[in-house]
């Protein structure tokens, strides 16, 4: 389609004004770059980047957009790991960085937020209230209140403990991808009850509507009380996960792991001697102090049946933050020294080890590069198996580097399908749906079309997203 | 250096970015014009690498972008923490050499 990008910019500047209409390539570019580890092509480089600052800035563009089959990428703060935020075609980009207003309303019980805030905004402004913002991404830096609900993850934290997002989800404000604007939801504390469309927008991706804002319950802030427990293997954390399901006992609210190689740069980055073997790093939460330590007591006395070699509540403040610290410095390492495929592996809790020993075996066995090294962390509580083939050289071709990500996808997403997962923590539909038509009945995704067809006739939104994508 | 080596160098360095994003929010620059990426260090990067690819050619956002940047090196304390540990603000200066050199391929160069 040959676009004319200044009648463009012009048409989009009547809704926006136009020093909040990008169409030069370079911002066009910016935008639309990622954490793919492969460049923009001709394809998939946008036509303008818009910046709404309201819903009925973003209902004219959505109905322009509609006039003109122009499709219309969503843009949070771009720090998918999947693919979610790179544009699948030309359109535009809309930016929902403009959506930044907060206001906390402790004496209704909850917050609302603009879709574009930036999560640790967020969180500084509930802390005065003592209210947990109850998500939390490693990019939170960046990462927009608006993406985390579009996916519905709480990220790192412990889904038996903790819920996602949309447990907390009061209403919201959307725009849907024909212009109209709803507002969803209750202003209670009590959320409704029986068929309502907040529950179907959360999680959306993007696909059924764009938010614009989004009501949140005020989380009381918790107590919590840090563990750490040293193994000699990593089979053995998988091991204490397992038996925490399977006996019942409440899970932390964060529970973490590092394998033996990633424990052992993780813990060196921070100053700490090398571990023996992998470690896990737990935190348990409770509404009052003495609920925490009564739950942290009771915790130990479990990890103690365990076969770990120590485990212990850390009291020194300065000890904990370099133990949980070595987590994300384990990452650093993975990223800064070469490049790092991850998957999200989320089995059935009874199958962690087989899934475990099959992911491990998918990594060392790599048909599209040979010998990566094995490292895995992240949050197996939840459980979820970050598993990372991680190979020492920036130096990948970009075909190669595809390859690779496609690789390790198809074969992580039949360690799913063998054992009863199908992700919960990154927005992976972009590049899943031939997992969605494997996992499921043929008529599960017939079903998604349906409902994208319904609202969104001229497939305007996240074009692409849906229709599956490396 | 010669002009290639910088290039290279350039070229290199940049592409050890990921496009994490955890740079963004702490730029001034970023924070003034109400959360444009482009006039972000990893905007300025992006811009600065895909220009020394071939992918874009000279235009007066890019040189605009890379200009106003304070050196203030905020994205660095978050590149060193979080990220990749990249001298951001050495490497748009290293980008304005080149293109107040007018050492970048380009169409557009003439403009500067």
């Amino acid at each position: 389609m040959e676009m004319k990008l200044k009648e463009l910019a012009a048409d989009l500047a009547r809704f926006t004004g136009e020093e909040h209409v990008f169409t030069d390539r370079p911002a066009a570019m910016v935008y639309a770059r990622d954490v793919m580890p492969y460049d923009l092509e001709d394809y998939n480089i946008p036509y303008a980047v818009v910046r709404p600052g309201d819903a009925t800035e973003i209902s004219a563009i959505l109905r322009y957009a509609n006039e003109k089959q122009l499709p219309v990428h969503i843009h949070g703060s771009g720090t998918s790991l999947v693919g979610l935020a790179r544009p699948k075609t030309n359109g535009i980009i809309l930016d929902t960085g403009r959506l930044q207003a907060i206001h906390v309303f402790p004496e209704r019980g909850y917050f609302e937020a603009g879709a574009g805030t930036h999560l640790a905004k967020i969180r500084k402004a509930l802390a005065p209230h003592h209210a947990m913002l109850p998500i939390f991404p490693g990019s939170e830096l960046v990462a927009t209140l608006g993406g985390a609900v579009a996916v519905n993850t709480s990220a790192h934290a412990v889904d038996a403990a903790l819920g996602k997002p949309g447990d907390y989800v009061l209403g919201l404000e959307v725009v849907l991808p024909t212009g109209e604007i709803l507002q969803t939801g209750t202003e209670s504390p009590r959320k409704p009850a029986g068929i309502e469309a907040t529950k179907f927008l959360v999680g959306s991706e993007g696909l059924l509507c764009i938010l614009t804002k989004i009501r949140m319950r005020l989380v009381p802030m918790p107590q919590s009380i840090p563990i750490v427990a040293y193994y000699s293997k990593t089979e053995d954390i998988l091991g204490t996960v397992m038996g925490m399901y399977r006996q019942g006992i409440f899970p932390p609210m964060f529970f973490e792991y590092l394998d033996e190689k990633a424990a052992k740069v993780g813990f060196e980055a921070v100053g700490l001697s090398t571990p023996a073997g992998a470690v896990a790093m737990m935190s348990v939460h409770s509404w009052s102090m003495a609920g925490a330590e009564a739950q942290a007591s009771e915790f130990l006395a479990f990890l103690k049946t365990q076969p770990i070699m120590e485990a212990k509540i850390v009291e020194d403040k300065e000890e904990w933050e370099k133990i949980w610290s070595s987590r994300a410095e384990a990452g650093n390492y993975v990223y800064r020294l070469g490049y790092t495929f991850g998957s999200e592996i989320t089995p059935r809790v009874d199958k962690l080890k087989e899934a475990y020993q099959d992911a491990k075996s998918v990594v060392l066995n790599l048909k599209s590069y040979k010998n990566p090294e094995f490292y895995s962390f992240g949050h197996i509580g939840a459980p979820t198996i970050h598993a990372y083939a991680f190979i020492p050289t920036k130096d990948i071709p970009n075909d190669v580097k595809r390859a690779i990500v496609k690789e390790m996808r198809e074969k992580t997403e039949e360690i799913n399908i063998r054992y009863g997962g199908c992700g919960g923590e990154w927005g992976l539909t972009a590049q899943r749906i031939s997992f969605l038509k494997k996992r499921y009945d043929p008529a599960y995704y017939e079903l998604l079309v349906k409902i994208k067809n319904v609202v969104d006739p001229n497939n305007i939104l996240n074009r692409g997203n849906l229709e599956g994508w490396v | 250096m010669t002009i290639h080596e910088l290039k290279e160098l350039l070229l290199k360095e940049i592409g050890r970015c990921r496009a994490c994003r955890f740079c963004v929010d702490v730029c001034p620059t970023y924070q003034t014009s109400q959360g444009v990426e482009t006039f972000s260090s990893f905007g300025r990067l992006q811009s600065l690498r895909s220009l020394l690819m071939g992918t874009l050619t000279l235009e007066d956002s890019i040189s605009y972008a890379l200009y106003s940047c304070l050196q203030c090196k905020r994205c660095e304390v978050i590149c060193k923490s979080k990220g990749q540990n990249l001298d951001i603000c050495a490497l748009i200066q290293k980008g304005r050499t080149l293109v107040s050199q007018r050492l970048v391929e380009g169409v557009g160069h003439e403009r500067i």
